[in-house]
């Protein structure tokens, strides 16, 4: 853990300022009367509880909305029945790419969904770069922007807006989802939450929970790179992926 | 601070109004993005609840900036306890300040940048490059402004003034490329040019579209990803936010990620939102050792102090207004002078950079009011513009007025004439008078007089009537009661 | 007048009207404007009912009154009193006296522009279209961006005529390109914008006020 950075010089006067824009003289000393604030940890758990078991009971609908909402946001979307399929499904965009360097990140769906296996089974025998494993971290970054393609897991994927949710843990490297032109992310049925509001509800607990639980990076990907800046002419793979790949198993 | 030109306004929005290309462009982008806002409005929410989200978005900004200095320690802690370090900046210097102790505590030489406004205000740019410092814009419209050594047109489109042509010669005098007006190579271009950046940048610059208090987390919203890469692949990440970023609590995100990008794009969400809140953990595979987050008011105080303009805080800088309004898509962002353009940009400027020189800016409207009905955040854009005259008029208690002679005199004039109706005839009689020359066929087609001339240049004024309609009315009832009929 | 008397309403124009304070009020200088104001407050606050034939009139009486009085509380109570007895025309047509006909005629496709204040400050939208559609022999004809400012504004026309004179430009194209005959609004000031303009250009489309055409008097004064 890192040691928790002084206070700058400037802050009280700063905020003596502000306050005095305002026309008080004191400090607020209560957390303001602000909904999402006033629910503690035992409440929050409470409302996550809910929420997972909202999306638990309409777990098919949910997947069948991800992928409707995906397929219009540019996602290339793959349903497979079982992991297998999916491992089968992400060996064969590697091969219609003919991949040579992929970089691969350590979440534990890969523990069910075996993509090394099945790429080697494709006779295709990519270098891959499986982050948190053994290895210096000088090198995954070059690696990163060498590679072919990305494949990586989430932690949650929204189905209101298409978007996965990676957050960086352990073996969950930034630059895997980013950095390739092509992108293929795992995501399992239990993982979809129907909206942002679930999302936001989660991750707050999170941090109720703690620092070893609080994540201090976590991003959404909703789509390819695009950019529509030169004469608004909508373009795709600017600086991140511009073929993106849902594969969605169950 | 950057160069504030405001003073120019109306000289530079004659320009734009007659600059074909520029012409051009807006009128291709503009309806571009209205229409693609309503349909993705549309497609997802009845117009009630819209409405509603709109107003829930509004109280929550409007809750947070009356408590700003709680959010702000709020804010604060959370960061550090995360460990990223935070700092307070009164003003564009200071704030460039501290970016610099921190690129030479170490050894910086490269700084890859994400779009922040702020930093345009600072013009931290040109103070790296007297430093020895190399920054590059990694947002590809930024890029090409910042080759082209301008500032942004559109708060969300910086360069959507350059053709493909203009880019290409860009490409072709930076880059020493070949020319080509294929947009998709441009695109590639520019993305090797900044790849190798990212490669060897030990910096990296972000603005931040939101900062949330309680957990202290930048919300960064791109579609390029430019964003994530200038936030994950330097050594050191720099965050820079306005004071009024705040929101307290994360689950609020979920709210204005809805309103954000389709007021903005028309999209439904954009391609990429990153959420940071510290530096990475020591187990994390990458991302930056050392995160920085400055809080900057350069101003904004004297928006907050004024209980009216306070609402202006609320912004969250989606560009809407400037979309919708009549103004500026007619005569585009620079015209305006400074960071901010459109009828958010005619607010803040004045009090963030002095009234005398931006004194144009707050009547740099027709108060139509279109900016207001798709304001996500409700911001009452028409009645801050007339408050902000309003001090140009009368003084603000601490300056006094700096409207023009012309305006005051004429108000002058039409006062003594409308506070009654004698004064008011007699006014008319001396027009009608004064008239005479001028009228034909019950018009005017020239004027020599300062203001009533700007109308006649390109419109006709109708001429006053023979007889006023006060004293037709009055003559027809009295025949009336003389006849004995009622009609 | 005639619409209204048409309909059996008593009308009366109180001699001493002059201005509601519009003008100083949007230029800044509201001291002036108050003391315009008051003098409107004088004149009419004993009507039963007040009808202003101008949308932006209307929208100062009714919304903009109680800022400029906001520090005033006698003279706010009084201006509130008055604002929530003034109606704009066709509200008062349509909402107050349920007429959608006014039994008069014209020729021919007539198109809308909604004047930025009566649709913006009053929300009214359907009414001046009832009412025209409510015209014997007329055929409603939306142009293409219907509710975009003319580029009036007041001060703005003659502070940066030039920006006035763009947007206007684009106004009179919709208004051509919607092909009708005829253009109706419901606001003094884009009246006059629209008719100078095409005036100078020589177009042959009318711009008439809505009390105009519910008048049936083609394009005779006011």
């Amino acid at each position: 853990m890192p040691e928790m950075p002084a206070e700058h010089p400037n802050k009280a006067a700063f905020l003596a300022r502000v306050r005095e824009a305002l026309g008080r003289t004191e400090p607020i000393l209560h957390t303001p009367d602000h909904a999402p604030l006033k629910s503690n940890q035992a409440r929050q758990e409470e409302k996550v509880r809910t929420v997972l078991a909202r999306v638990a009971a309409r777990r098919p609908a949910l997947c069948d909305r991800l992928a409707d909402v995906a397929a219009r946001a540019s996602w290339n979307v793959h349903r497979a029945a079982t992991p297998d399929r999916a491992a089968e499904v992400v060996a064969d965009i590697a091969d219609g790419l003919k991949a040579r360097h992929v970089v691969r990140t350590a979440e534990d769906v890969f523990t069910r969904v075996d993509v090394d296996g099945a790429l080697r089974r494709e006779g295709i025998s990519p270098a891959i770069l499986a982050a948190g494993r053994a290895r210096r971290r000088s090198e995954l970054k070059p690696m990163a922007f060498r590679a072919d393609l990305g494949i990586v897991g989430v932690a949650y994927a929204i189905a209101e807006t298409a978007s996965c949710a990676v957050i960086q843990r352990k073996g969950v490297a930034r630059l895997a989802s980013l950095a390739p032109p092509v992108l293929a992310v795992v995501v399992e049925a239990d993982q979809v939450l129907e909206s942002l509001d679930d999302f936001f509800a989660l991750m707050r607990l999170e941090h109720q929970k703690g620092r070893s639980h609080w994540a201090p990076y976590f991003n959404f990907i909703s789509g390819p790179s695009r950019t529509a800046d030169i004469e608004q002419t909508l373009t795709i793979g600017v600086h991140g992926p511009g073929k993106v790949h849902m594969v969605l198993v169950g | 601070m950057a160069q504030v030109k405001s003073a120019r306004f109306k000289q530079a929005s004659e320009q734009a109004v007659h600059d074909p290309k520029l012409q051009h462009a807006l009128a291709h982008v503009m309806d571009h993005f209205t229409n693609a806002r309503a349909a993705a409005i549309a497609a997802d929410f009845p117009e009630e609840s819209w409405e509603s989200m709109r107003e829930r978005a509004a109280s929550i900004k409007a809750h947070t900036v009356e408590r700003l200095d709680y959010y702000l320690d709020l804010l604060d802690r959370s960061v550090r306890r995360n460990g990223g370090h935070v700092h307070f900046a009164d003003n564009a210097a200071q704030a460039s300040q501290i970016v610099l102790d921190i690129a030479k505590a170490n050894n910086v030489k490269t700084v890859i940048k994400s779009k922040s406004m702020v930093s345009e205000e600072m013009g931290i740019n040109q103070i790296l490059e007297k430093n020895h410092i190399e920054p590059v814009e990694t947002d590809l419209g930024e890029y090409i402004i910042q080759l082209a050594g301008e500032t942004p047109f559109h708060i969300i489109a910086p360069a959507m003034h350059k053709s493909r042509k203009d880019v290409s010669e860009l490409f072709e005098r930076w880059l020493n490329t070949a020319p080509t007006e294929d947009i998709t190579r441009l695109c590639v271009i520019a993305r090797d040019a900044l790849r190798e950046k990212f490669a060897i940048a030990d910096m990296g610059i972000s603005g931040a579209n939101f900062v949330v208090a309680e957990t202290g987390t930048v919300c960064i919203v791109t579609n390029e990803g430019n964003g994530r890469m200038t936030t994950s692949a330097p050594r050191i990440h720099v965050a820079i936010a306005g004071m009024e970023k705040i929101l307290p609590a994360i689950e609020d995100l979920a709210l204005f990620l809805r309103l954000l990008p389709r007021s903005a794009t028309g999209q439904r969400i954009t391609s990429y939102n990153a959420f940071i809140s510290g530096p990475r953990n020591p187990s994390d595979e990458d991302g930056p050792e050392e995160f920085h987050l400055i809080l900057v008011d350069n101003g904004r105080l004297n928006l907050l102090r004024d209980e009216v303009l306070r609402e202006s805080l609320q912004c969250i800088r989606c560009g809407a207004c400037l979309n919708h309004c009549p103004v500026y898509r007619n005569v585009g962002g620079h015209a305006y002078g400074w960071v901010y353009s459109g009828p958010i940009g005619a607010i803040v400027t004045p009090p963030m950079t002095g009234m005398e020189a931006a004194k144009d800016l707050p009547y740099a409207s027709t108060l139509c009011g279109a900016c207001r009905d798709v304001c996500p955040v409700k911001i009452d854009i028409p009645r801050l513009l007339l408050h902000l005259r309003h001090q140009a008029a009368e003084g603000d208690g601490k300056h006094g007025p700096v409207v023009g002679r012309l305006e005051r005199a004429f108000i002058g004039r039409w006062r003594k004439a409308m506070r009654n109706r004698q004064a008011m005839e007699s006014g008319a009689r001396l027009a009608r008078l004064f008239q005479g020359p001028f009228a034909r066929g019950g018009r005017i087609r020239r004027v020599p007089l300062p203001l009533v001339g700007n109308w006649t240049k390109s419109r006709d004024l109708p001429a006053l009537a023979r007889k006023s309609f006060v004293a037709s009315w009055q003559e027809r009832q009295a025949r009336r009661v003389k006849g004995g009929e009622a009609r | 007048m005639q619409v209204l008397e048409a309909q059996g309403v008593e009308v009366d124009v109180p001699a001493g009207q002059t201005c509601c304070g519009q003008v100083a009020f949007n230029g800044g200088f509201r001291a002036e404007a108050a003391e315009v104001a008051r003098h409107f407050l004088d004149v009419f606050g004993d009507a039963e009912r007040i009808v202003v034939p101008s949308g932006s009139c209307a929208a100062m009486i009714k919304v903009y009154y109680q800022e400029l009085f906001a520090d005033d509380s006698d003279t706010l109570d009084r201006a509130k009193a008055v604002g929530e007895k003034t109606y704009e025309l066709t509200d008062y047509l349509v909402n107050m006296l349920g007429v959608t006909e006014t039994g008069s005629s014209a020729e021919g496709l007539v198109t809308y522009h909604d004047s930025c204040h009566t649709l913006r400050e009053l929300h009214l939208k359907s009414e001046p279209r009832t009412l025209i559609e409510g015209v014997q022999g007329a055929e409603l004809q939306e142009m293409e961006a219907s509710d975009t400012c003319c580029g009036f504004g007041g001060l703005f026309s003659v502070k940066f005529p030039a920006i006035s004179e763009a947007i206007m430009e684009q106004k009179l194209a919709h208004i051509a390109e919607s092909g009708a005959g005829t253009v109706v609004a419901t606001d003094c000031g884009c009246l006059m914008h629209l008719r100078g303009a095409m005036a100078r250009r020589g177009l042959k489309v009318k711009a008439l006020h809505i009390a105009q055409l519910l008048a049936g008097s083609g394009a005779e004064g006011a």
